[in-house]
């Protein structure tokens, strides 16, 4: 009996220890990360992490958010894969924390929204763009990156200004953010042009050349071909376009800001792009991607590396703001911030469903680097409105 | 006229790829009996050769015939190591084993080498095309389809002209009998393993000239197409996977080029759709193997 008696306390001691494995302070925030490290969204997810690491270690070396918050974060790897994304968020979310971090892709949010919202506990995805993400993923998902439908716009007013008449747009149906080219075609067209054809591609297909000899044999010829298509799909494409022949102006969109779009010479020279940011002399990315280099020892090729970094911002002006680590507390707060200062952009959720607005830059690859073409705010009435594909 | 013969082209040279990861699939299971899931990471291999080659700054002409040495080497170690062992087991354990080195592999990528995409670096001139008219080929598509029918005559005088090549496919029709006239069990299986490496070699060769980067699980599409075409063909009939390459190649193609856009994005359906209807009918694939459904090793 008396031996029962102990194997039960034993048990629950032990039970009560592994629940609760280290002692959280009052005052510490537990910041819970499920992200791809590995797997299809490491490019975006990978670097990502990195500058969020760096914003928390300048945050908890100066005593914490406020002075008084230490952060403390969980980190887990999703694999890229949606299911593994639900299992990991909800891990996490048993382990007590107070803002959860999704993966830098729409699809997988969804897995982990459901169970923020659920939870009551902020989500945010560091470079996921689709503006359907927040609407469809809850009151508790937001984004940290330009929508899809304003960089869309924004470049297909480049595409208008620059005297382009006829488009071609190549999109998969496979994920929310490969639809983006669909906004460009309807802004396209509102503005007065034409689009000739809107093809399709699968994730991974690897060969294009159905789709190049249908773009080249379009009657008037195409001057504009627009794709959010990604690596490795991107490289194959551009290749094969030019391979072919064809000279029209080419648009991308963020998922091409990677080292590979970089290297591949010839072909991909004169792309234009839309993304975040760029690193003018002086800037606060500049001064970021300092930082950057310090800490890992080389220079940061992407642009996601600085959006991590002003996604802790954000998490820490939320934090500010509501003067608590009470999840309820900073999703109410985040909801109403105005010009968080990024290294990338002047941050603003108020008045949004959780899409934040921030400037778009457009970047052409030139002798295989980033030159500045423009960072214009897009015109309010022309950005569609976000459907879910 | 001009954009279907160019479709066609692209067909050909699509379809080529295709017919030699399926070959090297079938040569392995004509004479295993076992369908190796990692050969797609036997051209993950050689598109990490490909890079550190470039990175070296050696010339594509001579990485390129490194790289798929290397896929070689690769495929006979993964022969020893993994397959050996388990050579006389079922076909599900077989199975298991080659997924597990799929998995192995591609984990070691990505703690070795890095999980994010590298970029190769490859001569400009693969960018380019060659015009006849209105048509364009491009320079890759040339290769890819020169060097499918290169590859393709010298198998088939090796199969049929040397000790080494009649031995495997003796052992392919009846491996028993095959060892009981003195064939090396061992010989036959490592050089079945050293022709499937440099098979994939050659495919991870033409697939890395087409997307330019290389990441850890890059294997895993083109091995998912080698054994639709493999099994649309006839699985274990080396013919059976060339035409079965070249078929799944057609279908793809053409799906995309002529149907209208509004049904595009159901394209990859309809194609698995066409290849499923294709069994139907020949339900041992296009050309069926000599000894479908008999004992292996």
């Amino acid at each position: 009996m008396f031996r029962k008696l102990k194997l039960t306390a034993c048990l629950t001691v032990g039970l009560a220890m592994a629940a609760f494995p280290t002692a959280v302070s009052a005052d510490e925030i537990i910041i819970g990360t499920a992200t791809g490290q590995t797997g299809g969204l490491a490019p975006y997810d990978g670097p990502a992490m990195q500058g969020f690491q760096i914003a928390v270690d300048e945050i908890n070396a100066a005593g914490g958010i406020g002075g008084k918050h230490k952060i403390k974060l969980i980190s887990k790897d999703t694999r890229s894969d949606a299911a593994q994304t639900s299992i990991v968020a909800q891990e996490l979310i048993d382990s007590g924390i107070s803002v959860l971090v999704t993966p830098s892709d729409a699809d997988p949010s969804f897995a982990a929204a459901a169970l923020a919202t659920d939870a009551k506990i902020p989500a945010f995805s560091p470079a996921a763009s689709s503006p359907t993400l927040p609407m469809m993923g809850g009151d508790y998902m937001f984004a940290n990156f330009p929508g899809d439908n304003v960089q869309a716009t924004v470049s297909a007013e480049w595409a208008h200004k620059q005297g382009l008449k006829n488009a071609y747009v190549l999109y998969s149906p496979d994920t929310q953010y490969t639809t983006l080219p669909l906004y460009f075609s309807d802004v396209f067209k509102k503005l007065g042009n034409t689009v000739a054809g809107e093809g399709t591609y699968t994730i991974g297909q690897q060969d294009f050349s159905a789709e190049v000899t249908k773009i080249k044999a379009m009657n008037p010829p195409v001057d504009v071909v627009m794709t959010a298509a990604y690596e490795p799909d991107f490289p194959a494409f551009i290749r094969q376009l030019r391979a072919a022949g064809v000279t029209a102006q080419v648009i991308g969109s963020d998922g091409i800001d990677s080292p590979t779009t970089f290297s591949l010479g010839e072909a991909a020279e004169g792309v234009v792009f839309s993304t975040a940011g760029h690193a003018t002399s002086g800037s606060a990315l500049e001064g970021f991607n300092k930082k950057f280099a310090a800490k890992y020892g080389k220079e940061t090729d992407t642009i996601f590396s600085a959006i991590g970094y002003d996604l802790m911002k954000v998490i820490e002006a939320g934090v500010l703001a509501a003067d608590s680590i009470e999840p309820q507390a900073i999703r109410d707060a985040v909801a109403n911030l105005e010009n968080v200062e990024g290294v990338t952009s002047m941050i603003t959720y108020k008045g949004t469903t959780g899409m934040p607005v921030r400037q778009v830059t457009l970047i052409r690859v030139k002798d295989g680097g980033r030159e500045l073409v423009a960072q214009p705010s897009p015109t309010a009435d022309l950005v569609p409105a976000p459907r879910m594909q | 006229m001009d954009v279907f013969i160019q479709q066609s082209i692209n067909a050909v040279s699509l379809g080529g790829t295709y017919a030699l990861l399926a070959l090297g699939l079938a040569i392995i299971f004509s004479i295993m009996g076992m369908i190796n899931f990692a050969h797609g990471e036997l051209m993950t291999i050689t598109g990490y050769a490909l890079m550190y080659c470039g990175l070296v700054g050696l010339p594509f002409v001579i990485a390129a015939p490194f790289a798929i040495l290397i896929a070689v080497v690769a495929a006979l170690l993964m022969e020893r190591i993994a397959f050996r062992p388990v050579r006389n087991s079922s076909g599900a354990t077989l199975l298991v084993t080659s997924f597990a080195v799929a998995v192995i592999l591609q984990t070691l990528f990505q703690n070795l080498v890095s999980p994010r995409s590298q970029a190769v670096i490859l001569p400009d001139m693969l960018a380019q095309s060659v015009h006849f008219g209105s048509l364009s080929i491009g320079i890759n598509q040339i290769l890819s389809i020169t060097i499918t029918l290169v590859i393709l005559v010298l198998l088939n005088w090796f199969l049929r002209h040397t000790i080494l090549g009649m031995a495997m496919r003796a052992a392919a029709e009846d491996f028993s009998i095959t060892r009981l006239m003195g064939v090396r069990a061992n010989a036959v299986i490592a050089g079945a393993f050293a022709i499937s490496g440099a098979l994939a070699g050659v495919a991870g060769v033409l697939w890395v000239a087409q997307r330019a980067s290389v990441d850890p699980l890059m294997g895993f599409i083109p091995v998912l197409k080698a054994f639709i075409a493999a099994i649309l063909g006839g699985l274990g009939s080396l013919t059976g996977a060339v035409a079965g390459g070249f078929a799944l190649g057609f279908i793809e193609i053409y799906l995309a080029a002529y149907l209208p856009d509004h049904i595009q994005p159901y394209r990859e359906a309809l194609a698995l759709g066409i290849v499923i209807f294709l069994l139907l009918l020949r339900p041992n694939g296009l050309v069926p193997a000599f000894n479908v459904g008999r004992e292996k090793v």
